[in-house]
């Protein structure tokens, strides 16, 4: 028993310690490799409902350019301008994300509209109505109620600015 | 109510009852043309959720012959109001059938809370409320 060192020989245990030693360096190398390789580690897939955030946030700077050129504008365009506001908020939190600080680019349907503002906003409404539709038909159980309401508010939109 | 078809059935039943006695104090032929085309989208809505229920053997609560309005409707103000009231409530109910994974599709849930929602923007804007739309139409409160 004066061979037996916690129960093994001495071959055994060199060969266990031989075998740690070979697994701890295979683990170093795969370790080595992805710190010094071409960036291999794959970056996070952007959540599905950020292009509706994106859209809510241009939409907000498309009122914002369209109330400051055109300020007899402002009572019928600041609370379409608060509920995509709102949206991007909601979006933001279920998202898991911050809302940027800089204002972020319009979309261009809204940017081509030369002097009519109000048929700009609306292309730009419309649009985003068909995106926020199709990432409805997608959502999960748990996200699709909040994405349903952004849908039919933007309709609403179209319908406000027909007015 | 826990069965959300359930919910959106009792929903146009309701919106179909109030039509009734909204369209009695309208006047205009624009205002009047709007709530027909109304009721009868929300009795179509109605026969599809009758059918689709009896296909999936669902019970549904008879529709009452009556209802409790919110408030008195004795003119035109008070018919939009309600028009606006119905079409709310329609729109929460078709919101609650978003997630549900069988019985009613979800495309048709998201027209039936859209057109709603859109419908109740225009009333508002008859009734000269702002703001005529809300960020999360369906979403009570």
């Amino acid at each position: 028993m004066g061979k037996r060192d916690n129960g093994r020989t001495r071959r055994e245990a060199f060969g266990v310690a031989a075998a740690l030693g070979t697994a701890a360096w295979t683990v170093t190398t795969v370790a080595g490799c992805g710190l010094l390789g071409d960036d291999s580690e794959p970056a996070p897939a952007p959540d599905p409902l950020q292009p509706i955030l994106d859209e809510a946030l241009g939409l907000v700077t498309a009122y914002d350019r369209a109330m400051a050129t055109q300020p007899d504008l402002r009572d019928r365009l600041a609370p379409l301008r608060a509920d995509h506001h709102a949206h991007a908020t909601a979006l933001a939190g279920l998202i898991g994300t911050d809302l940027p600080s800089s204002a972020p680019a319009a979309p261009a349907a809204a940017a081509s509209a030369g002097t009519d503002a109000v048929s700009g906003l609306r292309r730009a409404e419309k649009q985003a109505h068909q995106s926020a539709v199709a990432a409805c038909t997608k959502a999960p159980a748990d996200r699709v109620m909040l994405v349903g309401s952004v849908a039919a508010c933007r309709a609403t939109h179209t319908e406000a600015l027909h007015r | 109510m826990s069965d959300p078809l359930a919910a959106a059935l009792a929903a146009e039943e309701a919106a179909i009852y109030a039509y009734g006695l909204i369209g009695v104090r309208l006047n205009g032929d624009a205002d009047t043309d709007e709530a027909r085309t109304a009721e009868r989208t929300h009795r179509d809505r109605r026969d599809v959720l009758v059918s689709l229920m009896s296909r999936l053997k669902r019970s549904a609560a008879p529709a009452p012959a009556g209802y409790q309005l919110p408030f008195a409707v004795t003119d035109r103000a008070s018919a939009l109001r309600l028009a606006v009231h119905v079409e709310d409530g329609v729109a929460q109910a078709w919101r609650a059938c978003l997630p549900l994974r069988d019985g009613v599709d979800r495309g048709t849930a998201l027209a039936a809370l859209t057109d709603a929602a859109v419908r109740a923007t225009r009333w508002r804007d008859r009734a000269g409320v702002t703001p005529v739309t809300m960020a999360f139409p369906g979403r009570a409160g």
